[in-house]
């Protein structure tokens, strides 16, 4: 935050009128650079591994202990949650109401048809064992690092986690966090700035349910790391001829800018650098389809940030026009999710189970 | 006193070696064999018959006929969950329609719907010259030469627009792909739009067309050269010494012994055995409804006269 500060200092210039003069500032990397370092808040997550005397057989039976109650991350494994039923929420739904989001692994792309005969390219995300962890209150509600919210003051957080873990592998500090959740602790955390009327009790699970077919979200997620690159891969430059008298310059930028008065390099020019390892939000994705049984929900477009098997964040789009205007589950989904039978297809797409796709004569 | 001792242990060491007959390795340890050869010495030889767990036969033909059911192998693109769920609609897809088994070098008729053609539907026969891609992005390309005009065509093997894929012809060729038929004599690559199926023995093993193709004089559109093709005849009439000097020197002959590249460029036999089992029996039930099907096509009912 003092950094941002600073920026906005520096960002101000006394002009001889001795009004405030704004230089622009068009790249935001200042913003979103890589960071080297910890946070001073950050909990170390994982203790450090000492090389136990410990016997092969005995090894064997504590990593048996492990998977058996920690195993399979996909599957939600509502015994391992302490608390009674978590108590429903029955808040009504108005469209300036913020939900809570839901944490998730980019798991692929697949092709997808419409009922129309169109191809559309789809992203999978699944929703693995998300659990609430912590409600806190607008009042209470004080980060260390303060998020980009309008009307913060009168939102909320909710505290997501998922993938339940083995605790032996935790440090005291980080799984001190689910101490009264009665959830487990987990890999991942997220926290989410809500409505109060949207407020989640702890151990409540949240699924692909949270969402409908045909709903929009925005994805946010951290983009594939390049490391340091040339102008030609990082902002898609031609670069130079590979002949015809061209030496050393065959994947320069070549100019940056003219003489005179603009004698300088402008804020914002493109040239080589760090590329990748960014937060971005893909906004207003249409939701294809979903799978109860597995947590999957198919996305519109293959642009999600990340690698395969990343993480990345969903919640509701806050595009005006593909908002919802119809209810969502809110504050989220309370029932009984149907376990087997087929996927939730949105009505525009085709079935793989349904007849080939035929035209008719006008 | 003595005898009967006798007696008690030869009974044990038999209950013994019983026992460790049972096990599960492949190899007889060689305890076994001595207390084997005991018994065959001092007592007729006990016949056991442990239970034999029978699993699916998954012919071993399946990773060539369903190439498309193995992932890409790049590690960093694979995840279970998703090629399971790709697999499932595969296989709703596959129970829609009847896609056949094919290769590159076979000739075929696809039927497909199309909102611009006269009767909403569009038929294009043609030779298969590649396959690639895997799930449901599956493709293959089909070449033939129209009213002097070479024609080809980009399938998508699971688009549901697609109505019929008849086999005309099933054959293999010489090489993976065909695409230096681009470069060849258009006769090799014509083929008679109402050509009637070809039909195969059943059972009898797919036949490899070992034709040699004649290409034309340069310019090409690749260097055929450097790509040791078996199936062109006169690759060598248009060569001169410079070609061949550069061909020369991107051959890569080490390849074929690199077992990493090997193992990185393919889905190892385990993983593969795992999938065709997951899939193996609607796959075959799908392929006896094929096998009805062409029964119930074959046999025409006799007329009655009189």
């Amino acid at each position: 935050m003092m950094r941002s500060v600073i920026n906005q200092f520096l960002g101000l210039r006394l002009s001889g009128n001795c009004s405030v003069l704004v230089t622009q500032v068009r790249d935001k990397g200042h913003l979103s650079r890589p960071r080297l370092r910890n946070p001073q808040w950050f909990l170390r997550k994982e203790i450090t591994k000492y090389n136990d005397l410990m016997t092969a057989e005995n090894k064997q039976f504590v990593n048996e202990v492990g998977t058996n109650n920690f195993g399979v991350p996909a599957v939600i494994k509502d015994s391992l949650v302490k608390t009674e039923a978590p108590t429903a929420n029955e808040a009504v739904w108005t469209p300036n109401l913020r939900r809570c989001g839901v944490i998730a692994r980019k798991i692929g792309q697949y092709p997808l048809w419409l009922k129309n005969g169109e191809r559309i390219r789809t992203t999978l995300l699944q929703i693995a064992d998300n659990h609430v962890i912590k409600y806190i209150p607008p009042e209470e509600y004080l980060p260390a690092q303060v998020p980009k919210v309008a009307n913060l003051h009168k939102r909320g957080c909710i505290l997501v986690g998922s993938e339940t873990t083995n605790p032996a592998l935790l440090t005291k500090e980080y799984a001190g966090i689910f101490r009264n959740s009665g959830v487990l602790p987990k890999k991942n955390l997220a926290r989410f700035i809500v409505s109060p009327e949207a407020q989640l009790a702890p151990g409540t699970p949240l699924t692909v349910n949270h969402f409908r077919i045909g709903d929009f979200v925005d994805v946010r997620g951290k983009t594939v790391d390049h490391g340091f690159q040339g102008v030609v891969k990082r902002h898609g430059f031609k670069g130079m001829p590979a002949s015809h008298g061209v030496t050393k310059t065959h994947r320069r930028a070549g100019n940056i800018g003219g003489g005179g008065e603009k004698g300088r390099v402008w804020p914002g020019t493109k040239m080589p650098g760090h590329m990748g390892n960014r937060w971005r939000i893909i906004k207003g994705l249409r939701v294809w389809r979903i799978n109860t049984k597995y947590n999957v929900m198919w996305v519109q477009g293959s642009s999600v940030a990340g690698p395969t098997g990343g993480l990345v964040y969903i919640y509701d789009t806050i595009l005006p026009f593909r908002k919802n205007k119809e209810a969502p589950p809110f504050p989220t989904f309370y029932g009984e999710p149907q376990q087997d039978g087929d996927d939730l297809w949105y009505e525009q797409l085709h079935n793989f189970k349904s007849e080939s796709i035929t035209y008719e004569n006008e | 006193m003595n005898l009967s001792t006798r007696v008690m242990l030869n009974r044990l060491t038999q209950q013994c070696a019983y026992k460790r007959i049972v096990t599960f390795s492949t190899k007889t340890a060689e305890h076994v064999i001595e207390n084997q050869k005991e018994q065959k010495k001092e007592a007729p030889p006990t016949t056991p018959t442990p239970p034999v767990n029978r699993k699916p036969i998954i012919p071993a033909n399946y990773r060539f006929v369903y190439p498309e059911f193995l992932p890409d192998p790049n590690v960093e693109w694979r995840n279970l969950v998703r090629e399971k769920l790709e697999r499932l609609d595969m296989l709703d897809r596959r129970k829609q329609i009847d896609l056949p088994e094919f290769y590159v070098g076979s000739v075929l008729a696809v039927t497909s719907s199309d909102p611009h053609a006269a009767g909403k539907t569009s038929r294009f026969v043609g030779i298969c010259i590649n396959r690639d891609r895997c799930g449901l992005r599956a493709r293959f390309i089909l070449r033939n030469v129209i009213d002097h005009q070479g024609m080809e065509v980009v399938y998508e093997l699971y688009d549901p627009t697609i109505l019929k894929i008849e086999v005309l012809r099933l054959e293999k060729r010489l090489d993976d792909s065909l695409f230096y038929l681009r470069d060849a004599l258009p006769e090799y690559s014509t083929f008679d739009e109402n050509m009637e199926a070809e039909s195969l023995e059943e059972g009898a093993p797919v036949p490899v067309n070992d034709i040699k193709v004649v290409l034309r004089p340069r310019p090409w559109l690749e260097r055929w050269e450097r790509q040791n093709l078996r199936g062109v005849a006169n690759i060598d009439e248009y060569l001169k010494d410079k070609h061949r000097l550069s061909s020369a020197k991107v051959q890569k002959p080490w390849e074929k012994y690199d077992m990493m590249k090997d193992y990185r460029s393919s889905i190892p036999e385990e993983e593969q055995t795992e999938i065709f089992a997951e899939v193996h029996t609607e796959l075959h039930a799908l392929e006896l409804q094929r096998k009805r099907n062409k029964r119930k096509r074959t046999f025409i009912k006799p007329k009655q006269l009189a």
